[in-house]
C-alpha cells in the first residue's frame, strides 16, 4: 500500500523547504536569494566600516592598524560595491521586471539561476581570502599597481580578489543579457517603450552599461593577474609597462559602475514618489531620456578620477566639461521628482520617507560632485575625506536609501506581509540622522587635509572632533540597522506583520495586479496595457462600472 | 518663514566657518595657486549652495503644504503629467550655471597650473618612497621629509617615485600631484609667509601610508642657504634614521613593526648594513635604493654612534 501512496503523491527531494530554493529557476525566488545574500554581505561590510570608524575615533588608536586596516578598507569597498549594491539591484530587477512587464519569468531562467550562484561563489571566494597567505587584498578597491603587483603585495589575497572579480563579472554579464532579452521581447500586449515602468527602463540601461563597462575591468584584472603570475609587465614601469594604463582601464569601468549602482535606484524612486503622492510622475519622457543621457555620458567621464595623475590641461578640461554636463540630466531627474510631490496627496509611509530622504541626500552628493569635476579644485579635494563623504552621499544616501525605500515598498509583494510602519519610521529617522552625523563632518575633514585610507592621525582639535562625531554617527547607523532586523524578525518569525492584499499602496504598475506573494506563474491573465499606469486605469474602469 | 530660517542657518554656518575656518573651506592658503583654487571653490560653493537651498526648500515646502492631512489614499493629487516650458527652464538654467563655473575655472586655471615666470625658480626633485619623502636641491644637498625653501621664491617641484604611487600634497601650498613610477610630474608653489606647512601622502602606498608626512619650512633666503648647506649635511644621518628607519624600528631603534635594532651588531658592520638598506630583505623595503654614497655613509655613521647601544648583555 505504501508503494501506491508514493506513486500517487510523488514527493521528490526537489520540493523540500531548503532544496526547492537550491534548484529554483523562478525569477522571484532568485530575486529574493539575491536580495537576502546582498543584505547579509551588507551587514558584513557594515561591520568592517564600524571597525574602521572605531579605529579613527581618536588620534593614535591601536584597534586596527597598518596592514589590517588596509585589508579592512579594501574588503569594505569591494564588498559594498560588488557584493551589496550591484547584486541587490539585480535582485530587485529579477523579482520585479517580469512582474512589471506582465511576463511569466525572465527569458532564460536557468541562466538566471547560474548568475545568482556565480555571484554567491564570487562572494565566498572574496571572503575566504581572510584565510589566504598574507591576508586579503590590501591595495584598496581600485588595486592600483604597482602596489597590487607581486613585488609589493606578495600574498595570495590579491589573487583571490582578482578571481572573485572575474566570477562576479561573469555573473553580472549573464544577468545583464537576461534582462535585455526579457525587456525587449516579453512585455505585455500594449506595453510600448513609452508605457514601460520607469524601473524597467532603469534596469534596461543598467544592463546595457554592465555589458559595456565590465569587459574593461575584466581585461585590467586579467593583465594584473598575468603580471603577478605569468611574468608579463603590463603595469610595471621599470620593465616598460604603464601604471596610468591601468588607471584608465579601471575607471573606464569604474565610472559607469557608479551609474550602474544608482540608475536602478532612480527607477525605484520614480515608481515610489508618484504612488505616495497620488500623482503620475512629472515628465515621464524627460525622466526616460535623462536616464539614457546619463548612461551615455557616464562612459565619457572616467578620467575625472585621475585629475592628479598629471594628464595635462587638454584631457583634464575635456573630462571636467563632460562631468559637468552629466549634472544636467541628473538635475532634471531631481527636479522632476520634486515636482511630482507638487499638489499631491502626500502619504508618508516608510517607502516615501526613504524616497524623500534619498532626494535630500543624493542632491547633496550630486552638488559636492561639481567641486570634484572642476579639476583645479579636485587637486585639493582628490583622495581626501571630502571624496569619501561625496561618494557615501551618492552610494549610501543615494543607492542604499533607495533600496531601503524599495524594500519597504515591495516587501508586502514579496512576502505577503507589510513590515511594521512604526519600526520602519524609527529605522528611517535613525539612519538619516546617523548617516549625516557620520558623513557630513567628513567633508570638513577632507578640506582640513585628512587623506583617505589612513589608519590613524595625530592632530587634535577639529580633526579629532569631526572624527569622533563621525564615529558616533556610525554607531547610530548600526542601531538603525538593528531596528530594521528586529522589524523583519517581528514581521516574519513572530508573524506579527499585517497581511497585505494584492495592492496595499494602491499602486500603478502590473506587479500589484497579482496576489502577494504571486503564484509561480505570476499571472492568470494580464490586462491590455493602454498607459504607463495600467493598474490605475483598471481601478478607474472598475469604479466607473459600479 | 522657512526661507528666513534657512537664511539664518546659512549665515550662522558661513560666519562660523569664516571665524574659525572650521573646515568649510580649504585651509588658509599660503601660495598663489592655493589662493586661486580657493577662489574657484568659493564660486562653486555660491552656486551649489543656492541650488541646494532651492531644491531642498521646494521639497520641504511641498512636503508641508501637500501632506495628506487625513485625506484617504484614494484621493488623487492633481493629475499633472508635466510642463514643457518649466522642464526646459530647469534644463537650460543649470547649463548656464555650469558654463559660468567652467568659465571661472578656466580663468583661474593659468594662475593655478602655471608657475609665474621667475628669474631664478628653485628646482627641487621630490621622490616618494615607501614611506618617506626625499628632496634633492640644486646644490646636491638632500633632505628627508622636510623641505626647506626661501619665502617668496617660486619653487618648481619635479615629482617622481621608484616603488609605488604616492601623492604629494601640502594643502596650504596648493593641490596634489601623484608621484608615479615611470612618469615625471610637475607642480609648484611660492610660500608667502615664513612658517612650517605640513601635509602627507594622499595615495594609499602600503603599510605606513599614514606615517608618510611631509613639512615645508619656509624661511629667509639666508636661513635656507644655511639649511641646505651646513645643517642638511650635518643632520643627514639623523634625518635618514628618523624619517626612514624609525617608521618601523622606532625613534630610538627600540623596535616596533620591525625588530629592535639597538643591540643588533649589524649596525656596526657597514657593508652588511648598507646592503640591506639598498636592497631590502624579507619584509623590509629597499629604502635606500636611490641613496648616494654620502647619504649611506651618513646613515652608517649615525646608527653606529646614536642607535647602537652595545651588544645585548646576558641571555
Amino acid at each position: 500500500m505504501a508503494v501506491n501512496a508514493e506513486a500517487v503523491y510523488p514527493v521528490t527531494w526537489k520540493d523540500g523547504r531548503v532544496a526547492s530554493w537550491l534548484v529554483t529557476v523562478d525569477h522571484k525566488r532568485i530575486g529574493i536569494l539575491y536580495i537576502g545574500t546582498s543584505l547579509f554581505f551588507f551587514v558584513l561590510g557594515g561591520i568592517l566600516a564600524v571597525l574602521m570608524r572605531a579605529q579613527l575615533a581618536t588620534p593614535g588608536e591601536k584597534l586596527l592598524t597598518k596592514g589590517s586596516y588596509d585589508e579592512v578598507l579594501t574588503m569594505h569597498g569591494t564588498t559594498m560595491i560588488f557584493l551589496v549594491v550591484v547584486p541587490i539591484l539585480a535582485g530587485f530587477g529579477n523579482y520585479l521586471v517580469p512582474l512589471m512587464i506582465g511576463a511569466r519569468d525572465v527569458a532564460f531562467p536557468r541562466l538566471n539561476a547560474l548568475s545568482y550562484w556565480l555571484y554567491l561563489l564570487g562572494g565566498i571566494v572574496l571572503w575566504s581570502s581572510w584565510f589566504a597567505t598574507g591576508g586579503t587584498a590590501n591595495a584598496g578597491w581600485w588595486s592600483y599597481p604597482t602596489l597590487s603587483e607581486s613585488q609589493f603585495s606578495p600574498g595570495h589575497g590579491q589573487d583571490y580578489w582578482i578571481l572573485s572579480i572575474h566570477i562576479l563579472s561573469l555573473a553580472s554579464l549573464l544577468g545583464a543579457i537576461n534582462f535585455i532579452v526579457t525587456i525587449v521581447n516579453m512585455r505585455a500586449r500594449g506595453m510600448t517603450w513609452m508605457r514601460m515602468p520607469l524601473f524597467v527602463w532603469s534596469i534596461f540601461t543598467y544592463a546595457i552599461l554592465l555589458l559595456v563597462a565590465l569587459p574593461a575591468l575584466s581585461a585590467a584584472v586579467t593583465m594584473l593577474l598575468l603580471d603577478r603570475h605569468a611574468g608579463t609587465h603590463f603595469f610595471i614601469p621599470s620593465e616598460g609597462g604603464s601604471i596610468v594604463l591601468y588607471q584608465h582601464m579601471f575607471w573606464f569601468f569604474g565610472h559607469p559602475e557608479v551609474y550602474i549602482m544608482v540608475l536602478p535606484v532612480f527607477g525605484m524612486i520614480s515608481e515610489i514618489i508618484p504612488v505616495f503622492s497620488r500623482k503620475p510622475i512629472f515628465g515621464y519622457k524627460a525622466v526616460v531620456f535623462a536616464t539614457i543621457g546619463i548612461a551615455f555620458l557616464s562612459m565619457l567621464v572616467w578620467a575625472h578620477h585621475m585629475f592628479t595623475t598629471g594628464l595635462g590641461t587638454g584631457l583634464d578640461s575635456f573630462f571636467m566639461i563632460s562631468s559637468l554636463v552629466i549634472a544636467v540630466p541628473t538635475g532634471i531627474k531631481i527636479f522632476n521628482w520634486v515636482a511630482t510631490t507638487w499638489r499631491g496627496n502626500l502619504i508618508f509611509d516608510t517607502p516615501m520617507l526613504f524616497a524623500l530622504g534619498f532626494i535630500v541626500l543624493f542632491t547633496m552628493g550630486g552638488l559636492s560632485g561639481i567641486f570634484l569635476a572642476a579639476f583645479p579644485v579636485d587637486w585639493q579635494l582628490n583622495d581626501s575625506y571630502y571624496v569619501v563623504a561625496h561618494f557615501h552621499y551618492v552610494l549610501f544616501g543615494g543607492s542604499a536609501f533607495g533600496f531601503f525605500a524599495g524594500l519597504f515598498y515591495w516587501w508586502p509583494k514579496m512576502f505577503g506581509r507589510l513590515l511594521d510602519e512604526r519600526l520602519g519610521k524609527w529605522f528611517f529617522w535613525l539612519l538619516f540622522a546617523g548617516f549625516n552625523l557620520t558623513f557630513l563632518p567628513q567633508h570638513m575633514l577632507g578640506l582640513l587635509g585628512m587623506p583617505r585610507r589612513v589608519y590613524t592621525y595625530h592632530h587634535g582639535g577639529l580633526w579629532e572632533a569631526y572624527n569622533l562625531i563621525s564615529t558616533i554617527g556610525s554607531g547610530v547607523m548600526t542601531i538603525a540597522v538593528g531596528v530594521f532586523l528586529v522589524n523583519v524578525y517581528r514581521t516574519h518569525v513572530l508573524r506579527m506583520g499585517v497581511r497585505a492584499g494584492n495592492d496595499p499602496w494602491l499602486a500603478d504598475t502590473l506587479e500589484w495586479y497579482t496576489t502577494s506573494p504571486p503564484p509561480p506563474h505570476n499571472f492568470d491573465s494580464v490586462p491590455y496595457v493602454t498607459s504607463a499606469r495600467p493598474l490605475r486605469d483598471l481601478r478607474l474602469r472598475l469604479s466607473e462600472d459600479t | 518663514m522657512f526661507f528666513a530660517l534657512v537664511a539664518v542657518a546659512a549665515l550662522v554656518v558661513v560666519a562660523g566657518a569664516a571665524a574659525a575656518n572650521g573646515g568649510f573651506t580649504p585651509v588658509q592658503p599660503h601660495s598663489p595657486n592655493a589662493k586661486h583654487i580657493n577662489t574657484a571653490y568659493y564660486v562653486i560653493l555660491g552656486f551649489t549652495s543656492a541650488i541646494f537651498v532651492l531644491v531642498e526648500g521646494a521639497l520641504i515646502t511641498f512636503v508641508i503644504k501637500y501632506r495628506s492631512r487625513g485625506r484617504a489614499r484614494t484621493d488623487d493629487g492633481a493629475q499633472v503629467h508635466g510642463h514643457t516650458r518649466l522642464e526646459l527652464i530647469w534644463t537650460v538654467v543649470p547649463v548656464l550655471i555650469l558654463c559660468v563655473i567652467a568659465v571661472v575655472v578656466f580663468l583661474e586655471l593659468p594662475k593655478i597650473a602655471d608657475a609665474p615666470a621667475a628669474a631664478d625658480p628653485l628646482n627641487v626633485t621630490v621622490e616618494g618612497h615607501q614611506f618617506y619623502w626625499q628632496f634633492d636641491y640644486p646644490n646636491g644637498a638632500r633632505t628627508i621629509n622636510t623641505l626647506y625653501v626661501p619665502v617668496g621664491r617660486v619653487v618648481d617641484l619635479k615629482v617622481v617615485s621608484r616603488d609605488v604611487i604616492h601623492s604629494w600634497w601640502i594643502p596650504a601650498l596648493g593641490g596634489k600631484i601623484q608621484a608615479i613610477p615611470g612618469i615625471t610630474n610637475h607642480t609648484w608653489f611660492k610660500a608667502d609667509d615664513p612658517g612650517t606647512y605640513t601635509g602627507q601622502c594622499a595615495e594609499l602606498c602600503g603599510l605606513y601610508h599614514a606615517s608618510m608626512t611631509a613639512s615645508v619650512v619656509a624661511t629667509t633666503d639666508h636661513a635656507y642657504q644655511v639649511a641646505v648647506t651646513t645643517t642638511a649635511r650635518a643632520n643627514l644621518g639623523k634625518a635618514e634614521f628618523t624619517g626612514t628607519c624609525a617608521t618601523c624600528h622606532g625613534m630610538t631603534g627600540q623596535g616596533g613593526y620591525g625588530p629592535n635594532l639597538s643591540h643588533n651588531p649589524l649596525l656596526t658592520q657597514k657593508a652588511a648594513l648598507l646592503s640591506i638598506v639598498q636592497s631590502g630583505r624579507g619584509k623590509m623595503p629597499a629604502v635606500g635604493d636611490t641613496w648616494t654614497k654620502t647619504q649611506l655613509q651618513a646613515l652608517a655613521a649615525y646608527v653606529k654612534t646614536h642607535v647602537y647601544k652595545g651588544a645585548a648583555s646576558g641571555g
